[in-house]
């Protein structure tokens, strides 16, 4: 009987002793397995990284300036502690200061052109109506139609003697003038020749708003 | 340090050529905007013949338009007048000519310019005035107090055109312009 319990009992451990062994061993191939699942998920998303920052770069990507922006501080959190990385996070931050900068640059120019256009507009349609009635005493059906339309358009100028220049070219960023004349002459010139064959170029007023000086262009 | 001074001075010279140049020798389109111009000033004059010759111009207008006539022209210009009836050609002063031609003893006077043209381009002198010379071809018609015509004729004239290009200050501003200025107006020819 004591035979038969100490074989048992020696079994017993050399059982327990396997069952330890072989748990040991199963639990350390698991975590190295773990580990190098862990590696390449990191690898995984250090490549996808690097081929975000490189899109960036190269601009092959359809990311909003904003979206690229948020996207280069994603991967810069990560603080991958990569030579690569860094120097690809460098250069996208760079592309997108640069791209922020040129946007800057196109906005401010497309709101400038918008405000000449608005300025443009506002003078054409000023100019419109000194321009049709400068047309209406050329095309003044009498002498004495032509001197009410001219004593009517002198109201708009501050005095009878205003300079009035023609533009007859415009080159190499300079005007060609005719002689410059006064107000009163060339209304009476457009009365005499019944020919109003110009356009109103430019105006200056005074503080009361009445013109001061008016260029015109030969067309 | 000298050396760059040199420099400064031929870079700040040929700058002040390159404006001089670009002022005084034309372009073919600022050449042609200065022959356009010539050219309109002659017809101008041909407007304000036909409206002071006209009887029906009132008298201030006539004389306002006199005025304008005579600032087309340099001073001391002579205008040849002609008639069939007469071989010789009289020359007289510019407003003379006009205050004649206001007075003409026609109860209707038609007077008109045709065919304007260079027959002369404008060319440069060494003083830089242009200098040319355009042909006009005048028709000159007088009636009676019935309406009847009895007189007429066509003459064919030769006017000088002068232009320089001067400056002048206007609103604190230098502004270069063309000065055109007519000369005298010789009687080329005078046919029925």
């Amino acid at each position: 009987m004591n035979q038969t319990l100490k074989i048992f009992s020696r079994l017993l451990l050399v059982s327990l002793v396997f069952t330890l062994v072989l748990g040991s061993t199963t639990s350390c191939t698991s975590k190295k397995k773990l580990a190098k699942e862990k590696a390449e998920a990191l690898a995984t998303e250090m490549n996808r990284a690097k081929r975000d920052l490189n899109n960036i770069i190269d601009g092959e990507t359809t990311w909003t300036l904003d979206q690229q922006a948020e996207k280069v501080a994603a991967i810069k959190a990560k603080n991958w502690d990569n030579a690569d990385v860094d120097q690809l996070i460098e250069k996208a931050e760079e592309t997108i200061s640069r791209k922020r900068a040129e946007a800057e640059r196109l906005a401010e120019e497309e709101r400038l052109r918008r405000e000449e256009e608005a300025r443009l507009r506002a003078n054409q349609s000023e100019f419109a109506v000194i321009d049709n009635q400068l047309g209406a005493i050329a095309g003044a059906s009498s002498v004495d139609e032509a001197n009410r339309q001219i004593n009517t358009a002198l109201n708009q100028f501050a005095t009878p003697d205003i300079p009035v220049l023609i533009i007859i070219s415009q080159a190499g960023g300079f005007n060609d003038y005719d002689r410059p004349t006064t107000i009163t002459k060339f209304l009476n010139y457009l009365k005499d020749k019944k020919q109003y064959k110009y356009k109103v170029e430019s105006v200056k007023r005074d503080g009361l708003g009445k013109i001061t000086e008016m260029e015109l262009i030969v067309k | 340090m000298k050396k760059l001074s040199y420099l400064l001075i031929f870079v700040f010279g040929i700058g002040l050529s390159a404006t001089a140049f670009a002022q005084d020798d034309l372009s073919p389109e600022r050449k042609q905007a200065v022959d356009s111009l010539a050219m309109e000033k002659v017809r101008d004059l041909s407007k304000y013949i036909s409206i002071i010759g006209n009887k029906e111009t009132p008298w201030s207008e006539a004389n306002r338009v006199i005025d304008r006539a005579e600032e087309l022209f340099m001073q001391g210009s002579e205008i040849g007048v002609s008639s069939l009836v007469r071989a010789e050609v009289s020359y007289y002063g510019v407003r003379k000519y006009l205050e004649r031609l206001m007075r003409l003893n026609y109860s209707k006077v038609e007077i008109s310019w045709y065919n304007i043209e260079y027959v002369s381009d404008l060319q440069k002198q060494p003083d830089g005035t242009y200098v040319g010379v355009i042909t006009i071809f005048q028709k000159f018609k007088g009636y009676d107090k019935e309406g009847k015509l009895i007189y007429q004729d066509t003459t064919k004239k030769d006017i000088t055109v002068y232009v320089k290009r001067k400056e002048t200050q206007i609103g604190g501003r230098l502004i270069g312009f063309w000065d055109v200025l007519l000369g005298d107006i010789r009687v080329k020819e005078t046919s029925k």
